[in-house]
């Protein structure tokens, strides 16, 4: 198993310094200041929410202060990958509700389209600003050895999690800033700006000149609201709930103590089946009504655009090498991870006889629930398991165990290994980019693959080194 | 600005200093119920108490009955009455979360952190000592909230939605609080202007925080007439009604832009009244009689208020306890 601290038995010269901070201070003291950072987010308000559990709906997500470090290299591979990824997935999402080309050319069969509950058909023929769907999406990557990653998963619809990538670094470097002197650790402060201008460079064909922007969250009792607050905080834009925006002759504003004010970007933090009653879910009382006419007439982008979950679903997953190859005519920088499809007869096969060696996730699942994992379950947890997939094969893939990397984090009995994974964020404008770091999620448990935050993962601060001193 | 955001700072504001001022109240409860009673008198304290805090819709007794047990755990932990201390801070951090953005990180610790003490305080029981130590938290939590806007926020839109919501909720509970007086029965008719009403409004003024101030503006002990000029008319007091109104006048003045007809009667409208109160004399206020004259203040500047919702887009204020 490949620990990202170490080069063969060696320590890595990219944690030397993290390694003599580690000698300096003792794993006890660096426990008692991750006390001591934690008692900063919940001062600051940093929490997510979980309804499941009673009591304080209000919790922090564990925070492991020894941070994970990428040199150039390795970045690089994880910043072109990311990025092509995010230019085919736009283009095959523009193609979805376009002219079907992947179809056409016998690439996807249109039921994998069509079939899935991700698909809004209210979006066909609808063209975004610089036919740019999904403007930020969140790739999540795993790695087996040090040049050697896979795609997982990708989020295209409203991936959350980067206010942590930037507020995790913000309290190492307030309460280390030894770690950061001579510039060595590339900075995270461009998010804000980045997201910003991508917004901008969106603007709608109708809009009357610098565009306004607002961020529209379901309020504060959506689990990710902090985020919300923070990101419209970073941009200095308004924080919107549906009620304070209406339409207006296919015009959206927003109500303020000055009369109403027009809306021309909203990056939306709403699913897309509440965002207009008038197009989905009736009864929703967190969209506003009128919103999807307003944007097929120009007059407002949304960030994302609705429907850009076609693009994100796990069966979906699977064609991702073909439609970069097929839009970009480029061959995949990062690869995905070997997926059997249980609705194909003969991978179906392979994965009961395999069970108990291999990942079942639901297609449409997500968050880490409902799934199997084969080498740490019990005989009977397995055999539950195949009964749901002989009685609903089309509704799993599967994967094998990868040997996920792991990265030391702090414990009372000292340094340990856990596994960890990498969310960065690529932002679609006029360029598509993305910030030199990511959300680094680990799993606290020993052993654990799982590294949701809502089954209890942490996270870590993620440094990006910078060329001059990465080889050092 | 968002009306909902302009809604949620005003909101914010009034609950920090209806917590103060429920606070307040109850002190100025337990310096009155501390006082020696005649010839076994009853005691009106605590109902005076539920009255003036406008509780008495909610209050689960008979106000007549009430003591001071059940008026603590109403005006301090009861969920259920929007005044009592644990409502406030819960609704004042709900109206900040809403409207985070918009407030600096120091006003927003100041409230977070308000809660999360919160709770360490509601797991002792509230003897006489443990209320007076939460009393004296909640004052120093409010004055630091307080302090917080005063010092970081800048001087916009937003501050203007935060002091017009202080000043509104604070020109009611000084309102409220004079009229405890009223309604807390003197033992005999013959006591009016004797010992015992003199410490009855000495507590008073204690309960405004004023019974130094008092003794630096009129060098004198305290009186009715003292009483109410320097809660009502006194222009240097911050507690008084005219000071609440000027600064309501001066902060809505700078809030409303433009041509907005509404905004422009709500502006009328301030201005009217707080020139009625600077041409005010003590003498009308006893001739109209002070109880009626408060009831009508309170009445008239619920309306403000209301209009002041209106005007900026947000939503209704609910109606008065026209006790």
């Amino acid at each position: 198993m490949y620990n990202e601290m170490f080069r063969g038995s060696g320590l890595r010269d990219e944690y030397a310094v993290i390694d003599a901070w580690l000698k300096k201070h003792g794993p006890t003291a660096l426990l008692d200041r991750q006390a001591e950072a934690e008692e900063m987010f919940r001062r600051i308000g940093i929490t997510f929410a979980v309804y499941t559990e009673g009591s304080d709906p209000d919790r922090l997500i564990p925070f492991d202060m020894v941070p994970r470090v990428f040199n150039e290299k390795e970045w690089s591979i994880v910043e072109r990958g990311s990025i092509q990824r995010a230019k085919a997935l736009n283009c095959f999402i523009a193609d979805v509700y376009g002219d079907r080309n992947i179809v056409k050319e016998g690439i996807m069969p249109e039921a994998m389209i069509l079939n899935n509950p991700a698909y809004i058909k209210q979006m066909n023929g609808y063209r975004p600003p610089n036919d740019i769907w999904s403007h930020i999406i969140g790739v999540d990557i795993v790695r087996t050895e040090e040049d050697k990653f896979f795609v997982l998963e990708d989020n295209c619809r409203t991936p959350s999690g980067v206010s942590y990538v930037l507020q995790n670094r913000e309290v190492m470097h307030r309460m280390f800033p030894d770690l950061f002197e001579g510039g060595r650790v590339r900075p995270v402060d461009g998010y804000g700006e980045l997201l910003a201008a991508a917004m901008q460079d969106c603007a709608p064909a109708n809009c009357p000149g610098k565009p306004t922007l607002a961020l529209l969250t379901p309020g504060q009792y959506n689990s990710a609201y902090y985020e919300h607050y923070f990101l419209a905080d970073l941009m200095g834009i308004d924080l919107v709930e549906g009620s304070d925006l209406f339409v207006d002759n296919d015009i959206v504003y927003m109500r303020t103590t000055n009369g109403p004010q027009r809306v021309d970007v909203l990056y939306r933090r709403l699913d897309d089946e509440f965002m207009d009653p008038e197009v989905f879910f009736e009864g929703s009382t967190l969209g506003v009504p009128g919103i999807i006419r307003a944007m097929k007439a120009g007059n407002l982008t949304m960030v994302n655009a609705p429907g850009t979950g076609i693009a994100d679903d796990k069966s979906v997953y699977t064609y991702v090498p073909e439609m970069i190859r097929f839009y970009l005519n480029e061959e995949p920088i990062i690869e995905n991870v070997t997926t059997y499809c249980c609705e194909r007869p003969d991978e179906l096969a392979y994965v009961l006889e395999h069970l108990s060696e291999l990942v079942v996730k639901e297609v449409h699942g997500s968050g880490g629930y409902g799934m199997l994992i084969g080498p740490t379950s019990t005989a009977a947890q397995v055999e539950e398991f195949r009964a749901k997939l002989i009685a609903r094969p089309n509704n799993y893939i599967a994967q094998p165990t990868l040997a996920l990397s792991t990265s030391p984090i702090l414990t009372p009995d000292g340094m340990s290994p856990r596994h960890v994974d990498l969310r960065p964020f690529v932002i679609s404008g006029n360029q598509t980019s993305l910030i030199p770091s990511g959300l680094t999620r680990v799993a606290l448990q020993d052993g654990s693959l799982v590294v949701n935050s809502s089954q209890g993962g942490g996270v870590k601060d993620t440094w990006v080194l910078s060329d001059r001193t990465s080889h050092a | 600005m968002l009306s909902r955001t302009a809604e949620g700072l005003f909101w914010m504001s009034r609950y920090v200093e209806r917590m103060d001022n429920t606070a307040r109240l109850l002190d100025a409860g337990r310096r009155l119920d501390a006082l020696p009673r005649q010839d076994g008198a009853t005691s009106s304290e605590w109902t005076s108490i539920v009255i003036a805090s406008g509780c008495s819709d909610s209050f689960p007794d008979d106000p007549e009955s009430a003591t001071s047990t059940t008026v603590r755990e109403h005006l301090v932990r009861d969920e259920t009455n929007p005044s009592s201390i644990v409502s406030c801070i819960l609704a004042a951090r709900q109206n900040a979360k809403a409207v985070r953005p918009s407030l600096t990180s120091e006003v927003w610790e100041a409230i977070n952190q308000t809660q999360s003490e919160l709770k360490k305080h509601l797991h002792n029981e509230f003897d006489r000592k443990n209320l007076n130590a939460f009393l004296d938290w909640a004052h120093g939590r409010a004055a630091l909230i307080i302090g917080s806007v005063l010092g970081t926020m800048m001087r916009d839109d937003r501050y203007g939605f935060v002091q017009i919501g202080k000043w509104f909720e604070r020109a009611d509970a000084t309102a409220r609080l004079l009229d405890v007086k009223y309604h807390v029965l003197l033992p005999k008719v013959a006591d009016v202007g004797g010992g015992f009403d003199y410490l009855q409004w000495l507590q008073i003024l204690r309960a405004a925080n004023s019974a130094t101030a008092f003794r630096h503006a009129y060098g004198r002990s305290p009186d009715a007439e003292g009483v109410v000029d320097l809660l009502v008319l006194n222009p240097q007091s911050p507690r008084s009604l005219r000071t609440a109104l000027e600064q309501l006048d001066f902060e809505l003045t700078s809030l409303t832009k433009g041509n907005v007809g509404l905004q422009q009667k709500l502006l009328a409208q301030v201005k009217l009244q707080s020139r009625a109160i600077d041409q005010l004399a003590l003498e009308d206020i006893f001739a109209r009689g002070l109880h009626e004259w408060l009831t009508n203040f309170i009445l008239e500047t619920n309306n403000l208020a209301r209009m002041t919702a209106v005007a900026f887009g947000f939503g209704a204020i609910p109606e008065p306890d026209a006790s």
